[in-house]
């Protein structure tokens, strides 16, 4: 009975424990699972012709030949959609409609006396285009459909007079034609409304394909060029088709999003087809391909990460960890070095211990303000160079930051080293440095390279401690280390809270996080990866 | 011979006291009748002392050690065996308040004196401890250590003192081709020999051995007792051991500590057979200890 109840605890604990571990790696799945699909996003993705086109652009890269065919195929279909635009835009304005036909009412008679019209043809000739125009500004002032008709059939009569044919008078008849087919089943009340709602459409269409040919080029990078992944053209499609509101459907009650087909706005008109359009030939205006963009760990980014890499990111990050470790694996060595060997267990000794301990635990944020006022406001002045945060000041602030982890884990390994090794080389006539230069240090290296992961892993995703010491958002690559320089920690911090462009570009985000994760999993393998070295070399095998 | 024989024949050496004493006093007889004028002696100790705080470690020792002979400490635990043995080569300064009086001398130069060089005197008498203990390296790291403090460079010099030593402990045919292996790779008998060989490699004169052989099983334990004897020729050694069997085996003077005091110092086969103190022979004989 006794040893039944002990087997049920033993298997229930069994279980708990499974279950826990169970638990804990769902929970790194659902986190980390996301953010790594989104972040390889970045990298691998469906990107467009305008994608290529801004490679081109910004980093000179690709086939310029494969492609200005392929941006000339594509422009034969994005022309469609602007002529139809153009076509009613020209329709709907009466105002333009209205100058244009009195313009070409007053040039026509210079025409005629250049011609060496006068007398009644020319009187007859003038009056019927004043009947035009007239007629014409009529219809376009008028809400009554019927009119309106009736007005562009009058016109439209004359456009088989011989008398008009070739000369500036017949600018009116395609005039008369496309306000006619512009506002044939429009509803005449919203012709105001076709004006702003046409600007929408367009200023969408600039953002899915960059600029209309023939606008000057833009001065910021990121609008010369339209959405250069799949994933951004769809969204911006899906803008196109339907627009959003934010209703109150009820008093007191919260605002309701409610979405409405697009081309409901144009109902009646040419456009009304437009919407749809663009979604049947999206690929063909965007040419979509599976892109493997590894440049992004090396390019250089533009507009605050909206196009390019985290090239500078990594470079930096590199810099003030590795830089950050030099300073702190000596210093922490001889510390614990200090500690193990030498010290006498006396009240001081423990007080220097009890700090190191506490240091350990203090927020890193407070590492950053002490960073700031020693090393940036303080320590630079004083050896003439400027007060401003550098990589230099960083990685010293990180090393101050892990130098406790350091100190506690060499100590702790430096201690478990038997005593007999040390007997022996002291027996052999070694002096205690040597003995623990030769002896200890070799044998406490594993322990020592726990430490050195520790520390690794943590200064380089540290952000707080950098925050005044070196790290800017944006900026040049750094060209020594009295410059400050750009982080992949900052910089995840930087899109996620400061940046409004970069929080376009949610896979940049994404991608520079993961980025950093995964430098943090290659630095702290190799670390691992030599551990295992020397442990092995140390047992002999 | 197989490990079980080679055990049992351990076995039956070790439950025999009295038979080895008789076989030795046989092969001394057999060798030398006339006792030979004793030679002038390396280690020498007059009144010397050591405290530990205000604790005796040993307590006015004196007694002379002589070269080329092999002198075992026996003593039941805590009697300051181990602490005469260490105080030889100041092994004991690692411990905080140490405090030596009297005098320790080798080759009549005072251990204890501020001038000494611990140094000179580590190599000059090599220690090999309880338990083998190895560097966490090679082979040949671990034989040249020694010669490296020395100051020797030359890779062929360093190959040839290896190869010495490594000869001197009876290694040297079982590990020639694995000088590069790790020493840690090896059995506990082959470390404690390597731990010889390490010890010989910087030349001493004087081997002090603190219970070489307890961490290991009695064919290694023979083994080691054979290279005792082999080294006797060239060196002096000084063992500390709690198996007095193997005292009687290996040793030509033996002597006797209890409580931190000298008892009993004088031939192997008096300490054994003959014991001047009540004391020496309740302990040599089982009856205390």
């Amino acid at each position: 009975m006794k040893l039944a109840g002990r087997m049920i605890l033993d298997k229930t604990f069994t279980t708990l424990t499974a279950l826990s571990v169970l638990l804990l790696s769902v929970i790194l799945l659902v986190v980390l699972g996301p953010m790594i699909y989104r972040g390889s996003g970045a990298v691998i993705f469906r990107g467009t012709v305008e994608f290529r086109k801004m490679q081109m652009g910004l980093f000179e890269r690709g086939d310029a030949e494969a492609l200005d065919a392929e941006i000339a195929q594509a422009q034969e279909v994005r022309d469609a959609v602007y002529r139809q635009i153009d076509e009613f835009r020209q329709g709907i304005d009466t105002e333009e409609l209205n100058e244009k036909a009195r313009k070409i009412h007053r040039e026509f008679g210079g025409e005629l006396r250049s011609n060496g019209i006068t007398g009644d043809e020319y009187s007859e000739l003038r009056s019927l285009t004043k009947d035009i125009r007239d007629k014409l500004e009529e219809a376009s002032e008028s809400q009554d459909k019927a009119l309106i008709r009736r007005n562009i059939e009058d016109v439209l009569e004359h456009q088989d007079d011989d008398r008009l044919k070739g000369t500036l008078a017949a600018g009116f008849f395609p005039l008369a034609a496309n306000f006619s087919k512009a506002v044939e089943n429009a509803d005449l009340a919203k012709l105001s409304q076709y004006t702003e709602a046409i600007e929408q459409v367009e200023d969408i269409l600039r953002q899915l394909f960059g600029p209309k040919p023939g606008e000057p080029t833009p001065a910021l990078a990121r609008m010369r060029y339209g959405a250069t992944r799949c994933d951004q053209a769809q969204i911006l499609l899906g803008k196109l088709l339907w627009i959003e509101k934010w209703v109150q459907t009820e008093p007191g009650k919260p605002l309701e999003k409610i979405k409405t087909p697009r081309s409901e706005q144009f109902a009646g008109t040419p456009l009304e087809s437009l919407p749809g359009f663009v979604e049947k030939n999206l690929a063909k205006m965007l040419r979509p391909r599976l892109t493997f963009y590894w440049q992004y760990f090396i390019d250089d980014s533009y507009n605050s990460h909206y196009f390019g890499g985290v090239g500078p990111e990594i470079l930096g990050t590199l810099l003030i960890t590795v830089l950050g470790m030099l300073f702190a694996i000596p210093l922490g060595l001889v510390s614990a070095a200090y500690l193990v060997e030498c010290a006498s267990d006396n009240l001081a000794v423990k007080i220097i211990r009890m700090c190191i301990n506490s240091l350990a635990g203090v927020p890193s944020i407070v590492f950053g303000l002490f960073g700031l006022a020693f090393f940036v406001l303080y320590l630079l002045p004083t050896f003439g160079l400027p007060s401003q945060g550098c990589i230099l000041a960083a990685s010293l602030t990180l090393a101050i930051l892990t130098l406790p982890v350091m100190i506690r884990a060499s100590e702790e390994a430096i201690r478990s080293v038997p005593q007999t090794y040390k007997e022996a080389s002291l027996a052999l006539g070694a002096s205690r440095f040597r003995t623990f230069v030769t002896v200890t240090l070799p044998a406490a290296l594993p322990g020592i390279l726990t430490g050195i992961i520790l520390s690794l892993s943590r200064i380089a995703g540290e952000t707080a401690p950098i925050l005044f010491t070196g790290a800017v958002a944006l900026g040049p690559v750094p060209k020594s280390v009295f410059q400050p320089t750009r982080t992949l920690s900052y910089g995840s911090y930087d899109m996620a809270v400061g940046d409004r462009v970069a929080m376009m570009v949610p896979h940049n985000q994404y991608g520079m996080v993961v980025t950093l994760v995964v430098l943090i999993l290659l630095l702290n393998g190799m670390a691992i990866m030599l551990r295992g070295r020397v442990f092995k070399k140390l047992q002999g095998r | 011979m197989t490990p079980y024989s080679a055990t049992q024949q351990g076995a039956e050496q070790l439950t025999s006291l009295p038979r080895i004493i008789a076989r030795r006093q046989e092969q001394a007889g057999a060798h030398d009748k006339t006792p030979r004028p004793r030679p002038q002696a390396i280690v020498n100790s007059e009144g010397f002392s050591l405290y530990y705080g205000d604790k005796a470690g040993v307590k006015d020792i004196t007694m002379d050690i002589y070269p080329r002979s092999v002198t075992a400490i026996i003593g039941p635990s805590g009697c300051g065996k181990s602490t005469f043995l260490r105080s030889i080569n100041r092994m004991n300064d690692l411990i905080p308040h140490v405090r030596a009086e009297g005098r320790l001398a080798v080759n009549g130069q005072d251990v204890y004196d501020k001038r000494v060089n611990l140094v000179n005197l580590r190599q000059e008498v090599g220690m090999v401890f309880q338990k083998p203990n190895p560097f966490p390296k090679s082979i040949f790291d671990n034989v040249a250590y020694g010669p490296k403090l020395q100051g020797v460079k030359n890779k062929s010099e360093l190959q040839q003192i290896v190869e010495e030593s490594l000869k001197a402990a009876v290694l040297w045919e079982e590990v020639r081709d694995d000088l590069k292996k790790s020493a840690l790779a090896f059995s506990g008998g082959q470390q404690q020999r390597l731990c010889i060989a390490r010890a010989l490699a910087t030349k001493p004169q004087i081997l002090l051995m603190d219970e070489p052989c307890s961490a290991l099983d009695p064919v290694a334990t023979g083994r080691i007792e054979d290279l005792i004897g082999q080294l006797k020729a060239k060196y002096t050694i000084v063992i500390v051991t709690h198996n007095m069997q193997q005292a009687a085996r290996v040793s030509d003077m033996a002597a006797f500590f209890c409580l931190g005091e000298l008892i009993e110092y004088d031939t192997t086969s008096k300490i054994f057979s003959n014991p001047s103190k009540k004391a020496t022979e309740d302990y040599v004989t089982g009856r205390f200890g």
